[in-house]
């Protein structure tokens, strides 16, 4: 799935290219968007266009800091801080993938459980 | 008959109870820790004042005898005050672990506390701590909870017989200590239900549930044939816990540890499915359907004459109805229920039943025991023996092994020859017996289950009419059984018919292949190894000797897991209830029965429950009255016969494992560790 039409028609209008993430996501802004009634600070439109499937959960945290005009520079200008040694690499939401995380005792994590109420165990020929 | 006047309201009351009891009797509930009606009174715990007329400070009602004209108050502004006082003292040493305690919930101190505790502490000094006690396999101690209530020594030394606990210090540095080594009683799981709080818990169950999330089920204990009232606490169908129920005239409130812990054998080795030995030799998972059609196919075309049933020792009543019903559409005459060989059951009804009741044990006066450890065959009896004998003037004789049954014996011989001396009065405790105006015998297994034990039955028999046992209103005769299943069986007539073969028959028929089909139906107790050249059916709930030896294996219940009938020794009919469903595939014993039927061509003529309960009235009317004892009539049992010279054996080695449940039971093996294999060291015999 791409972005849609309209979208990159509007990017290739007004969108001015602001910077791209460690996964290839291209973020753009417009200081001239319409004043949404009840916005406070930063009146411009900011978004991104996904390298690949749209995923939320794929926009890192210092980019989703920018995007949600939480910081006013974008991490590329110093807006946040760069990532500290022990934190993690961000990766996107990995349900409906292979390292989606199942619970202690799924069928795919072994199958096996710990105790529980009504268990027993059955008796098998040698 | 004191009558006395408890908050302005007069009560009369029987002689001799305490101002305690009478203000019960009177409605009014009084407070305490210490006193329990079954232990001797110890007044420490002072929780229970009251005020009393003339009386310038409250009493302890559970050390004050009523008296006649007494004015006692129970709920006045001095009454509580003085509790309040009382319970402040208890939890200044109390620690304030409720969420962390096992009692939580059915604590004697907590429900106590929320009538009469202080919602804020005064106390600002540092609590007390007192280090943990072994006390075995079974019993967790946390003695900082301790109150100092003493019920565990009195129950100790008084109830079991066994001197092993006691307290050191006084005041605040009492402490209740045992010997540093396990209890060694049979009834010592008791403690845990005296302890009215959580200082001593049940170390099989700690840490896995909570009161209020279980469901309480009453039924009756199958581990022996006292036939114990119990609740069974599930959770899920999965057995959490066993209780005691009140049941005065058979396990008061006691029960034995086995009854109690031997419940976590019902999760393991459990059978859960059907197995077929296919053509290879190999017990394989089948359907119902298939394991029934591999059945009846065996059974097609064979004669009566070739097919032997044998009824395990745990059975309920229903299936070992549904059982000779079956054996019956077959036209099989071989069929038995004692397992064990005992020469029993042919004759009257009271030639197998403990005639005297449990409870009538306390009238008796001389006691003669042959051939029975009651200790380890049942616990709850032996505990109304020694009930009987600390009241005094009462002799016990014993024939057969010694033992410590935790009260005075006196040793006669190990065999029948002195039995024999007994009854020809040349041993000097027939003059006892003859003084003795309700004396009683105890027949064991040990003495029955032999070559010669119709004749020790009717040598009993002889010893009962000739010492006066058997009187208008007392019958000193009696059997005692090792196995729940067994008078219920014998009621119902599980015996070889004319010309069928007894266990040992069914047994040699099967060797020498004159019997081609043996149904088990739950018996594990004998070599199963005999049984190579039959075609075996097994029906059960465990995997134990009769399954490894099936060739077909149907699942059926645990005595938690069905509705069942269970008659004790005294013969006394009670009902066992379903606690938690049967596991997997496996199904009520008597409807598999009755399935069965339908494929080997006849079927049972009942469908469910009530039909085959009216069935088992029809066939013995006993059964028609619960929980209701009518003495058996003294007519003829026991053939004379030439006695042997072997000496009695009690068939029970070790107590805390006699049947499928308690051999699969994790803390019955703990217990078999810490209590049993030491004294087998101890003789010898080890190594």
């Amino acid at each position: 799935m791409r972005n849609s039409l309209v979208t990159r028609l509007y990017t290739r209008r007004h969108g001015i290219h602001v910077g791209e993430d460690q996964f290839g996501n291209q973020y753009y802004r417009n200081p001239n968007a319409h004043r949404a009634p009840g916005l406070l600070s930063s009146s411009e439109k900011r978004w991104v266009l996904y390298n690949g499937a749209p995923e939320a959960s794929r926009v890192p945290p210092a980019w989703h800091a920018w995007l949600h005009h939480i910081t006013d520079e974008p991490p590329a200008d110093g807006g946040v801080p760069d990532r500290k040694p022990w934190e993690k690499e961000h990766a996107p939401n990995r349900t409906m993938t292979a390292e989606a995380y199942r619970p202690p005792g799924h069928t795919l994590r072994g199958g096996k459980r710990a105790k529980g109420t009504g268990d027993y165990e059955p008796w098998l020929p040698s | 008959m004191p009558t006395l006047e408890i908050d302005g309201k007069e009560v009369t009351v029987p002689q001799g109870v305490n101002v305690l009891q009478a203000c019960e009797i009177a409605g009014h509930e009084i407070p305490r820790f210490c006193y329990h009606e079954r232990l001797s009174i110890a007044g420490n715990c002072r929780m229970c004042l009251v005020e009393m007329e003339r009386s310038p400070k409250p009493i302890a009602s559970c050390h004050m005898p009523a008296q006649d004209g007494m004015k006692v108050w129970t709920d006045t502004e001095m009454v509580r005050k003085a509790r309040r006082g009382v319970m402040e003292f208890l939890l200044i040493n109390h620690p304030l672990d409720c969420p962390i305690c096992d009692q939580g919930g059915e604590c004697d101190l907590q429900d106590q506390a929320m009538a009469y505790g202080f919602d804020r502490s005064r106390y600002e000094e540092n609590k007390r701590a007192v280090p943990e006690k072994e006390m075995g396999p079974l019993i967790k101690t946390i003695m900082t909870r301790c109150i100092h209530c003493t019920r565990c020594i009195r129950f100790a030394a008084e109830v079991a017989g066994v001197e092993e606990i006691g307290a050191v210090g006084r005041g605040e540095h009492m402490e209740i200590t045992t010997l540093e080594q396990a209890i060694d009683s049979e009834l010592s799981g008791n403690l845990v239900d005296i302890c009215p709080v959580g200082a001593l818990t049940s170390r099989p169950y700690a840490f896995s549930a909570r009161p209020w999330e279980l469901r309480k089920t009453p039924s009756v204990d199958v581990m022996d044939a006292v036939g114990s009232n119990i609740r069974v606490d599930t959770r899920g169908r999965d057995v959490m816990r066993v209780l005691p129920r009140l049941h005065e005239d058979v396990n008061e409130e006691w029960i034995d540890d086995k009854t109690r812990h031997a419940c976590d054998g019902l999760r393991r080795q459990r059978l859960d499915r059907p197995f077929v030995r296919n053509k290879k030799g190999r017990l394989e998972e089948a359907t119902w359907d298939e394991a029934f059609t591999a059945i009846a196919k065996r059974l097609k075309g064979k004669t009566g004459e070739q097919v032997g049933a044998i009824a395990g020792d745990q059975c309920d009543a229903e299936s070992m109805l549904a059982l000779r019903d079956f054996m019956g559409t077959l036209g099989s005459p071989n069929l038995d229920c004692r397992q064990d060989g005992a020469k029993i059951g042919q004759g009257a009804r009271a030639g197998y039943l403990f005639n005297t009741t449990i409870a009538g044990i306390e009238e008796a006066d001389a006691c003669l025991l042959v051939g029975t450890n009651p200790r380890r065959e049942a616990a709850m009896l032996n505990a109304r023996l020694r009930k009987r004998f600390l009241k005094g003037g009462f002799k016990v004789g014993v024939v057969g092994e010694q033992m410590d049954l935790t009260y005075q014996t006196e040793y006669l011989g190990a065999g029948p020859e002195t039995l024999q001396q007994v009854a020809d009065g040349k041993h000097p405790f027939a003059e006892t017996l003859k003084n003795a105006e309700k004396p009683m015998i105890v027949l064991g297994q040990g003495a029955l289950a032999r070559e010669d034990g119709a004749a020790v039955l009717a040598l009993g028999r002889q010893i009962a009419e000739s010492f006066g046992m058997v009187q208008e209103a007392w019958n000193g005769f009696n059997v005692l059984h090792t196995a729940a299943a067994r008078v219920a069986g014998l009621d119902l007539g599980l015996l070889p018919g004319t010309g069928g073969r007894d266990v040992e028959g069914i047994l040699q028929g099967a060797e020498t292949g004159e019997i081609d089909t043996v149904y088990l139906l739950a018996a594990d107790e004998f070599d199963t190894s005999r049984l190579d050249n039959a075609f075996v059916v097994y029906q059960g709930h465990h995997g134990d000797a009769g399954a490894h030896a099936a060739d077909v294996i149907l699942p059926g219940a645990a005595y938690t897991e069905k509705n069942g009938t269970y008659v004790n020794t005294e013969g006394r009919v009670q009902l066992g209830r379903l606690a938690g469903f049967p596991p997997g595939e496996a199904r009520d014993d008597w409807s598999i029965l009755r399935a069965l039927s339908a494929y080997t061509g006849q079927a049972l003529p009942y469908d469910n429950l009530g039909q085959v309960r009216q069935k088992l009235i029809e066939t013995a009317d006993t059964f028609a009255r619960i929980d209701q004892l009518a003495p058996a009539e003294w007519e003829a049992f026991g053939t004379r016969g030439k006695l042997g010279g072997e000496p009695f054996r009690s068939p029970v080695a070790n107590f805390y494992m006699t049947d499928p449940i308690s051999r699969n039971s994790e803390t019955m093996a703990r217990c078999t560790e810490a209590f049993i294999l030491p004294k087998r060291e101890a003789t010898g015999t080890h190594g």
